[in-house]
């Protein structure tokens, strides 16, 4: 036999990749990517740059077709469709989850679909919104019978964002508390889906009559909110009615000025992390607490829930608190602005984070899960095997598609590149508050240092769970 | 397992539980960075008022 020790590993410590380098090299390399980019933004970085938009119309046909009544009302009945076709089969189809349309379109190719393109092409939701199209249809019937327009209360400004970020905190409660039953990538119950989605929509459309179609979308409607907020990231978007080219990046540096949006990209990166965590570095706790709620009497169900609940709340605390840390650190700098305007004013540089958080932990289940959306769930929606509308209803997911390895190096550059956009964008806002780059420069290390536990933190949730 | 192998053993059993730690370091080198150039920084201005 070897003369080399033998390390008897309890746990499955090692991983599905065949890494060349310990997992936890990688943290130690992002990190350093960080700081090299800290350092190169603080020497050649020194106006800021984002602030302005630099819109332009663009020009040529295509604009003005995407724009036009007959595609908006297709893509809205599309959306009214396909809304409607995820909540009859979550109600009358199949109750496994991975045989039914309604858990894959919703919580997969919805919520996940929409963030990565809404990245690259601007507000693309907007068009398919079911229940703007709804309330537009409303509206417009309203107006037609009345004769004039619906009067609508004045939205609380004080409210801003805020039902959209409790709004996404229940979406993702409902995901990955309510249906955490384990064995399929989405585990919730389909009926329960199907029924959240018609509450939902009734929520938004009495929230529509009361405050406006467009007045809600803009603040209140959690997947508008959602989605729009990665679309600020895009180099598209529309203003005064007409598409446009713009900077990368810059239409988010205005996007958190209303109450409520800090919450809602802080709920964005907490729900990812919880979604990680949960089965991995925060298992054990979580098994440990619910034995303990189990001993005051509760069922193992209620027990799971209310532990989950809890880890929930905690994980955004969490991330609210290691960003709060950051900006009171800012704080400290000579000139700098009150905390509530720091808080406010840098929330906008988590977006990139919070789509690298997206990314990284759902870009295999997204590939995953499209092939099955693109054709078993496609021609048997309802998961009962009584009908093959494409053909496609027998073919299956190639899991060979995507090797452990290649999951792993996505995960790591989204991290790294999500990262490294924030710490630009924070560096950016801090030339507006600081005029002397060396403050800006300064007041920035707490942002350095918030970014580096961001990475190390979310490769640390990615390395327990590929494990 | 032989007897030499065995004695051979180290007890890294639960070294999986303490991986965490790794991820940590460099949250802790650029945070102790940013606290130990403050520090100086305010150190030094005190200095410079001093004389």
């Amino acid at each position: 036999m070897s003369f080399l020790p033998y390390v008897p590993f309890a746990h499955a410590l090692v991983a599905k990749q065949d890494l060349p380098i310990p997992a936890w090299l990688f943290a130690w390399a992002a990190s350093i990517v960080l700081i090299v980019s800290f350092f190169a933004l603080s020497a050649a970085w020194r106006k800021p740059k984002f602030e302005d938009e630099r819109w332009r119309p663009a020009a040529g046909w295509l604009p003005t077709a995407l724009l036009s009544p007959a595609l908006q009302v297709l893509c809205g009945a599309l959306g009214v469709f396909l809304l409607g076709v995820a909540a009859y089969s979550g109600i009358h189809g199949t109750e496994a989850p991975d045989r039914n349309f309604a858990i894959t379109f919703l919580f997969v190719t919805a919520w996940l679909g929409f963030p990565f393109f809404s990245a690259f092409l601007g507000d693309i939701f907007r068009f398919f919104n079911p229940w703007r199209a709804i309330g537009r249809v409303a509206g417009g019937g309203f107006r037609l019978i009345a004769g004039q327009r619906a009067a609508h209360l004045r939205y609380p400004d004080r409210l801003g964002r805020w039902p959209a970020a409790v709004g996404l905190l229940a979406f993702v409660w409902l995901e990955v508390v309510y249906g955490s039953s384990g064995g399929v990538s989405v585990g919730l119950d389909p009926h329960a889906a199907g029924v959240a989605a018609l509450v939902y929509s009734a929520y938004t459309l009495a929230m529509m009559a009361l405050f406006g179609v467009e007045e809600w979308c803009r603040r209140g409607e959690t997947f508008a909110v959602f989605f729009g907020m990665f679309a600020q990231l895009a180099p598209f978007g529309v203003r005064d009615g007409r598409i446009g080219r713009r900077r990368p990046l810059a239409a988010a540096t205005h996007w958190a000025t209303v109450p409520g949006s800090a919450a809602v990209v802080l709920a964005s990166i907490a729900t990812t992390s919880f979604d990680g965590a949960q089965d991995g570095a925060l298992k054990a706790a979580i098994q440990n607490t619910m034995e303990a709620a189990e001993k005051i009497g509760l069922s193992p169900l209620d027990a799971l829930r209310w532990t989950d609940t809890a880890y929930l709340l905690v994980t955004f605390a969490g991330v609210a608190i290691i960003y709060a840390l950051g900006v009171r650190g800012m704080r400290s700098v000579p000139g700098a602005p009150p905390y509530k305007t720091l808080f406010r004013g840098f929330a906008h540089t988590l977006i990139p984070i919070a789509l690298a958080y997206l990314v990284a932990h759902y870009f295999s289940l997204f590939v995953y899960q499209e092939q099955a959306q693109f054709t078993y769930l496609l021609s048997d929606p309802l998961g009962t095997a009584t009908t093959d509308l494409f053909g496609t209803a027998e073919a299956g997911i190639d899991f060979k598609l995507l090797s452990p390895n290649l999951i792993w190096y996505v995960q790591v550059a989204s991290l790294v590149a999500g990262h490294v956009l924030g710490l630009t964008l924070a560096h950016d806002r801090a030339l507006v508050y600081w005029k002397d780059y060396r403050r800006a420069s300064r007041s920035q290390y707490w942002m350095l240092a918030v970014m580096v536990a961001f990475t190390c933190f979310g490769l640390y949730l990615l390395s327990v769970g590929n494990g | 397992m032989t007897a030499a192998a065995h004695i051979l053993a180290l007890p890294l059993a639960h070294i999986g539980h303490w991986l965490w730690v790794f991820y940590l370091i460099p949250v802790l080198i650029v945070v102790g960075g940013i606290i130990h150039t403050t520090r100086a920084d305010k150190r030094r201005k005190k200095d410079g008022r001093g004389h």
